[in-house]
């Protein structure tokens, strides 16, 4: 097995601002072994990161990074994307940066299916402001914001992207490596907009949705051999599954056009490397001449 | 200057933009120099909207309050603007739309849509009826007119030209032959080549020029026409316009756009402009380029959505929190507003900072005729750039320089990576939090506008060396300003004229002007007087007197000299 100094995506060790035990280093570690196996270089990939502990991973990998706003990191991701398709990009955030601040791009990302994959580290809870409610907390969840218990029912990102026809949603656990790391690739693999939401024990502010919490619920969609990935309506219905048993794979999968396909501007390559368009700025110029 | 206004008035989704349309071309191809403005609601039907043309033997930038001619195609027409009439002047109405013949002199009952129909065409073509009435007071026949029918409507087909050419002709009968000939507005004698533009496709084609390479906005009038300029010319300019869920996610994507490499923009007005604040933070402090135009309209909140203010430029001056490096651009016409979109990308790329160009309503949907606009005089600087080929795996996004600028590495140009954060960072663009770290990377950014400073555009001058009066505005108030200060130099006061297209930071040159010879008087376009503030702010001054408006309306020479006469300004 490798040492982590081996590997590719491996930054000079650095101090990270994690809690011992943050269920971030699991999914660091697999976001790590996996780009290693896609055969990728640091150099064909950027990181654009939130604000929250999840939007810290990219400070502690290998890559181009852009540590933008809390809930932002989708449409920051998507102007990179569309300038620069040979990118490798990664939205990464946490549940409160995506499913509150960053609701309404969440949306609008993955109904455009901009051809990128978001990670996003689930704790059901806001850590770096120490312990306050998220759209993902359950019911009955004590916060300094909501000293009564969480009233609402929780988020479900899932059934969510399923019903806007999200290209790639599925669920993984900071504590299964393997399945993380698999995830993570397929998501990568897939053309189209890829939703992994990763279920990551936040050890100092959520004392009940726990490693051992989580790793005695989820279960892999693999298991069942009936399970179809393809099939909307039930992954729909699998994906209002939680409690008890918490199912983690690959929820839903569809083939559509790509937002960077949509834009006939980028026909000839990468935006980037265009400059300025001499002879078409010169024929507008021209449409505006007085032909007296 | 001798110089001729029509108005043309009447409820919105009445055809009163193609009337406009048509006289806009017919106009400038006959030689005019013209100068036009629309002034409408917030709603696509009903209400009452107008446009003023105005056409010159000079060079005309700005509307005067009297007309020559008003068309009345709705009833509110003549209620709300027969007061504006100058002596001699003639008015069109449709007699079955205004309930009533008027006799009186100058008035010509034109009953459009009966015109079009006598001629055994359907009531739409109403409007060429409109536009035949009015050519009869600008030409002795309807050859131009009837060029711009075949230019329109050939593709339609042969029917729908000639329909037009014969109710035109109708309409231009009837004038003719209640008014007889009257004599023509003079022409200038030979104008040159002349473009006929309005402020957003001068705007959008000063940023294509300039190669922008992305867009992402949310339409917002009056800035949308730079949006579906921009978008319309995606393909030919390989240029993406996105348009996003909201103007949170345009100024984020621009943003990333931008980091990757490309030159990118936004244009909003201002609740717009409002929610894009905090993304325009961000590329101050990850120090990445960004244009933004903000097309003023007057504010708080959604205010008069379709009419003009310069109610921003505080705003803009404080935009976003914290303190950051930025540049604020002001277009005073169609021609500033071709060419500092491509200083404004310049600006942005060297420094890598924000810049933001602030167009009004007023400059947004004006159409002047003008000198034709030459791409070779744009040039394109990226600043510094390096690739990851040539820089090493010791490369600093945010090396400390003197200037202030590190060079920015494109991501994916090379093996070399470049780290980037909205948080505080050290040189790598990891985060921080040490005191010393943060006044480093203070420094280095703010270190910037001593650059920007420096190169700070001066204002433009008009008028006498040794004034009695100095006459000083910024943006769109350029024509209105420069005719004002024509007008008392005829009367023979002495007065200078100062307009102010780069709003901050102000040029040095503007301190020897403001502590100059002559009475100072601020003329813009908004309530407390923010320019005369920000004046203040920076040079520690204080004017003797101020114009300022704030109705939605734009100034024009007319208000600018009542004002002053009021103000005991003049004489």
């Amino acid at each position: 097995m490798d040492t982590l100094a081996d590997k590719l995506f491996q930054t000079t060790p650095r101090e990270t601002a994690w809690c011992p035990g943050c269920g971030n280093f699991g999914i660091l570690n697999a976001l790590s072994d996996a780009l290693e196996e896609l055969s990728l270089e640091p150099h064909d990939v950027l990181f654009v990161s939130g604000i929250g502990q999840a939007g810290k991973t990219p400070h502690y990998i290998k890559g181009n990074v852009f540590n933008t706003l809390h809930g932002r990191t989708l449409p920051a991701a998507t102007g990179a994307k569309l300038v620069n398709p040979e990118l490798t990009v990664f939205a990464i955030g946490g549940d409160g940066d995506g499913y509150a601040e960053g609701g309404n791009h969440l949306l609008h990302a993955m109904r455009k299916n901009v051809n990128i994959t978001y990670l996003v580290h689930d704790n059901q809870v806001f850590g770096l402001t120490k312990g306050q409610a998220s759209p993902r907390s359950d019911q009955g969840f004590v916060t300094g914001t909501t000293p009564q218990g969480v009233s609402l029912e929780s988020f479900s990102p899932l059934a969510t992207a399923i019903t806007l026809n999200a290209g790639f949603v599925a669920r993984s656990f900071s504590g299964n490596k393997s399945h993380l790391v698999e995830t993570i690739q397929a998501a990568v693999n897939h053309e189209g907009f890829s939703i992994v939401d990763i279920l990551q024990p936040c050890v100092t502010f959520n004392k009940i949705n726990t490693f051992q919490w989580y790793r005695s619920r989820v279960y892999d969609l693999k298991d069942d051999e009936n399970y179809d990935p393809s099939n909307r309506t039930a992954a729909w219905e699998k994906a209002q599954q939680w409690g008890d048993r918490i199912p983690i794979g690959v929820f839903y999968k569809v083939d559509r056009a790509t937002l960077d396909e949509a834009h006939p501007a980028s026909a000839n390559g990468p935006l980037v490397k265009q400059g300025v368009e001499y002879d078409g700025v010169k024929e507008i110029l021209d449409g505006f001449a007085v032909n007296g | 200057m001798n110089s001729f206004s029509i108005k043309i008035g009447g409820e919105a989704g009445q055809g009163l933009v193609s009337v406009g349309n048509i006289l806009l071309q017919a106009i400038s191809q006959e030689g005019w120099y013209l100068f036009s403005h629309r002034d409408y609601e917030s709603r696509i039907r009903g209400g009452h909207n107008f446009t003023q043309f105005r056409l010159a033997d000079e060079p005309v930038h700005t509307l005067e309050e009297a007309v020559d001619v008003l068309v009345a195609l709705d009833k509110a027409t003549i209620d709300r603007h027969r007061q504006e009439l100058k002596e001699d002047g003639v008015v069109i109405y449709d007699p079955s739309v205004q309930g009533e013949t008027i006799d009186e002199p100058g008035f010509v009952a034109v009953p459009f849509v009966e015109v079009a129909q006598d001629q055994g065409q359907p009531k739409v073509m109403a409007n060429a009826a409109a536009a035949g009435a009015i050519w009869s007071l600008l030409g002795d026949d309807l050859e131009r007119v009837n060029g711009i029918f075949a230019a329109m409507f050939s593709r339609k087909g042969e029917d729908i030209v000639e329909g037009n050419k014969k109710v035109a002709q109708a309409g231009f009968d009837r004038v003719r032959d209640a008014l007889g000939h009257r004599d023509m507005p003079p022409k200038p004698a030979n104008a040159g080549p002349q473009y006929l533009i309005a402020g957003n496709p001068a705007l959008a084609s000063g940023a294509l020029a300039a190669g922008v390479k992305f867009m992402s906005a949310y339409p917002m009038t009056p800035s949308t026409g730079v949006t579906e300029f921009i978008a319309a010319n995606g393909r030919r300019c390989s240029v993406i316009m996105e348009q996003a869920e909201d103007e949170i996610a345009a100024m984020n994507m621009v943003v990333g756009a931008s980091y990757a490499g490309a030159r990118a923009m936004t244009a909003t007005s201002g609740g717009g402009f409002s929610l894009m604040t905090e993304a325009i933070g961000m590329a101050a402090s990850a120090e990445v380029p960004v244009v933004v135009i903000d097309a003023q309209r007057p504010g708080p909140s959604t205010g008069l959505p379709t009419r003009t203010e310069q109610g921003d430029l505080l705003y803009g001056f404080g935009t976003a929190s914290g303190d950051f490096p930025k540049a604020i651009l002001a277009p005073g016409d169609v021609q500033e507003a071709f060419y500092l979109m491509g200083h404004a990308f310049n600006l942005a790329d060297k420094y890598q900072m924000p810049v933001i160009v602030m167009s009004d309503q007023h400059l947004a949907d004006s159409y002047e005729t003008t000198i034709p606009l030459d791409m070779d005089k744009v040039t394109v600087d990226r600043g510094e750039i390096v690739s990851g080929d040539e820089a090493g795996t010791d490369y600093k996004r945010f090396a400390l320089t003197e200037s202030g600028v590190s060079p920015r590495l494109i991501p994916g140009s090379g093996p070399a990576l470049t780290v980037a954060a909205g948080d505080e960072h050290d040189e790598e663009g990891h985060l921080v939090e040490s005191a010393e770290a943060r006044r480093a990377m203070m420094d280095k950014r703010m270190a910037k506008m001593k650059g920007v400073a420096e190169e700070a555009l001066p204002p433009v001058l008009v008028g006498d060396d040794e004034p009695e009066l100095v006459l000083i505005s910024w943006g769109s108030t350029k024509g209105a300003l420069f005719e004002t200060v024509d007008k008392l130099q005829e009367k023979g006061q002495k007065v200078k004229g100062v307009h102010i297209k780069q709003v901050y930071p102000f040029s040095q040159d503007l301190e020897a002007v403001l502590q100059g010879p002559g009475k100072k008087v601020v003329v813009e376009s908004n309530y407390v007087g923010q320019l005369e503030k920000l004046l203040g702010m920076e040079f520690a001054w204080k004017p003797d007197g101020c114009v300022r408006r704030y109705d939605g309306r734009p100034l024009n020479p007319d208000y600018i000299l009542r004002e002053l006469e009021g103000g005991g300004h003049l004489g």
